[in-house]
């Protein structure tokens, strides 16, 4: 059996470290203040040390702006975490995907479009369920998975309200051109958006939200809850931003301004 | 205890043993066979997705688990609740409760995507999660359930009485643990309910009582023992009790989820237009596993019929495997609602039925699973003394009936 574990500490090690030592050394560490005073703020302002309770990461999508047919955050997500086709649409591995939406029983009702991924809730209802807490809420609020605890048991497939969560079903090999600042993945294991951690650790904005900035129209704006200044925060405050299912109580750190 | 019951081991030397072991055996083959082929092939070949993660395993664990508790409570009524007319049967239904907990187990673990993690919920607990709970009270059921059949060896009758109690308590437990793990998920509406722990406790008692009535009739004929037609008699109209109980529990659950209009859809497809689930549930489980054999056990002709209520017994068992699949499957079925009244698609299938049908490993699987409990049966009637060499009913209890 190859369980591809030789060549990368996982997410859940790097947090598990990361947590019990405090701030530790590491290549990935340096602060992203240098960005600041630009427009459109390209990267990520953290108080506090990696996986710090003074910040609260979360996100804000302007469904106005997500352009029709535009898959620039999917495309780059896919990139930056590896993930692959499989050819089974019952079968893929989706990290983020786009919905489209529209007015039931409404004739010729205007269809829009939203990307949705895991949505980081504050109450995460797999986190709950997970019977070896593989699954975690990371004290700056990011969701995340162990995948070297994760028993592939997928309650918390049955449990998540937003269909977040895929089950890596066969086994896949490490490509060339694979992107190698993410764990290799990992067969029988349950696996989700962690809104690149890895890339939040290192003072950039998830993949998905550069990209869109990049080579979409700019519908996603990440950021930190905690911090009153924040564009997230302001947006939340200001619009009539709103959360999926918030009837669930879980609250989710993912709002969208526009539905 | 009026009469005196002798235990003895059977001779096992018939044909009819060396072929039923060596059936039974094949079938249990299949079991770590399967597991292993899942493992390193992964899921994909299975019809379990990442729309429906939870297939034919889990209702053949669920089911298991469910006829192991009505199993051991059957074991304990006559230590428990002084019930003489149980006694003959009392250490079989032990055996099964035991052998069907160590099934449920393999399949709940062999369809783990990493059943080679077997230890990681003994190091890491998380309290707020049924299946963390469960791990601990199965394995504690599991231990008790031994201990309870070695004390029965032993006729220690205090300690018999007092690991009986806690194993009816466990048993109960147990399966309220087990309906608990869907009746907790919020946010799946054909889950999501506080009668799942009590419903399942009564399709256990009704199916667990239904295996004891097959497993006594077919034990008893092919070791050529007597056994007293009073008692599947009796065990017929407990069993059409149980499924009356059954029956009342599931209506007033599916007519709750009806009355509020957030759940129409929900409701109405299970009931109405959910096509071959919707058949299922009225015609296989209603009808067939539930109200037939009821009425069979029930009547005063057929309930004093050993054929009928053998027949009645195997309608209950199926239409329980039956109730079992149409509590996992038709929730996953459903798509999930992202917001009330607008219409999503995705290239993850989002918005849209999912499908599953058991596939054909699936199905192996679970013959698997069958064959370990049936070859474990086997293998321990011949070992250990379990089956009474006669099994007549208390004459003291006939003057009463």
């Amino acid at each position: 059996m190859a369980l591809d574990r030789r060549d990368f500490l996982t997410i859940g090690g790097l947090i598990a470290a990361g947590t019990a030592l405090g701030s530790v050394g590491s290549a990935f560490s340096h602060t992203a203040s240098g960005h600041e005073g630009h427009e459109a703020e390209p990267a990520v302002k953290r108080t506090g040390d990696r996986a710090s309770s003074k910040n609260k990461w979360g996100m804000v999508i302007d469904i106005e702006k997500c352009g029709e047919g535009c898959d620039a955050c999917v495309r780059a997500c896919r990139k930056e975490n590896n993930v692959p086709h499989f050819d089974d649409p019952k079968l893929d591995i989706h990290w983020i995907r786009k919905i489209t939406f529209k007015q039931k029983g409404v004739p010729g009702a205007e269809e829009r479009q939203m990307p949705a991924m895991c949505f980081h809730c504050e109450h995460p209802p797999c986190a709950h369920v997970c019977p070896v807490a593989a699954t975690f809420k990371r004290a700056d609020g990011i969701v995340l998975v162990d995948k070297h605890r994760c028993i592939g048991c997928r309650y918390c497939m049955i449990a998540c309200p937003y269909k977040a969560r895929s089950f890596v079903s066969m086994h896949v090999e490490p490509k060339p051109g694979d992107n190698r600042d993410v764990p290799v993945r990992m067969h029988g294991v349950v696996e989700k958006c962690n809104f690149c951690v890895h890339r939040i650790d290192s003072g950039e904005e998830p993949a998905c939200v550069e990209s869109c900035r990049k080579e979409g129209n700019g519908a996603m704006v990440f950021g930190d809850f905690n911090d009153r200044a924040s564009k997230v925060s302001e947006m939340v405050r200001t619009s009539r931003a709103r959360r999926i299912r918030p009837d669930l109580g879980c609250d989710p750190q993912v709002f969208y301004m526009g539905i | 205890m009026a009469t005196k019951i002798k235990h003895t081991r059977i001779e096992g030397k018939s044909s009819a043993y060396l072929v039923f072991m060596i059936v039974a055996g094949a079938l249990a083959a299949l079991s770590p066979l399967s597991a292993l082929y899942l493992f390193f092939e992964g899921h994909h070949v299975t019809s379990m997705t990442n729309q429906v993660p939870w297939g034919m395993p889990i209702v053949m664990a669920i089911y298991l688990i469910g006829a192991s508790a009505g199993s051991l409570v059957l074991s304990a009524m006559s230590s428990v609740f002084g019930r003489a007319e149980y006694k003959p049967f009392s250490r079989m239904a032990a055996l099964l409760a035991v052998l069907l907990i160590v099934a449920a187990l393999m399949a709940i673990i062999m369809d783990w995507g990493r059943p080679d993690r077997i230890l990681v919920p003994f190091f890491h607990f998380q309290p707020r999660s049924m299946f963390s709970l469960n791990a601990i009270l199965y394995s504690l059921y599991m231990a008790l359930g031994i201990v309870y059949l070695w004390a029965m060896f032993h006729n220690k009758e205090k300690l018999e009485r007092l690991l009986g109690l806690c194993a009816v308590a466990l048993a109960i437990l147990v399966h309220s643990g087990t309906g608990a793990i869907f009746g907790f998920v919020y946010v799946r509406e054909l889950y999501n309910s506080p009668l799942l722990p009590p419903s399942f406790i009564a399709a256990a008692l009704s199916s667990g009582t239904a295996l004891m009535i097959i497993t006594l009739h077919y034990t008893f004929r092919f070791t050529g023992r007597k056994l007293d037609e009073r008692h599947v008699h009796n065990l017929g109209k407990l069993m059409g009790v149980f499924i009356l109980v059954v029956i009342y529990f599931i209506f007033i659950e599916n007519v709750t989820r009806s009355y509020a209009p957030k759940n129409y859809e929900a409701a109405s497809f299970l009931l109405l237009h959910g096509g071959k689930y919707t058949a299922y549930f009225w015609i296989g489980l209603v009808l067939m596993g539930l109200v037939v054999p009821a009425i069979i056990a029930l009547n005063g002709a057929t309930g004093k019929s050993v054929r009928w209520i053998l027949a009645a017994s195997w309608l209950q068992l199926a239409g329980v495997m039956l109730e079992r699949y149409l509590i996992v499957i038709p929730a996953q079925i459903l798509p999930l609602e992202f917001f009330p009244n607008k219409e999503i698609t995705s290239g993850f299938l989002d918005g849209q039925f999912a499908e599953y049908s058991v596939s054909l490993l699936e199905w192996i699987y679970s013959l698997g699973l069958a064959g370990v409990v049936m070859f474990g049966y086997g293998l321990a009637i011949r070992l250990w003394p379990m089956v009474p060499t006669e099994a007549a009913y208390p004459e003291q209890l006939l003057k009463t009936n």
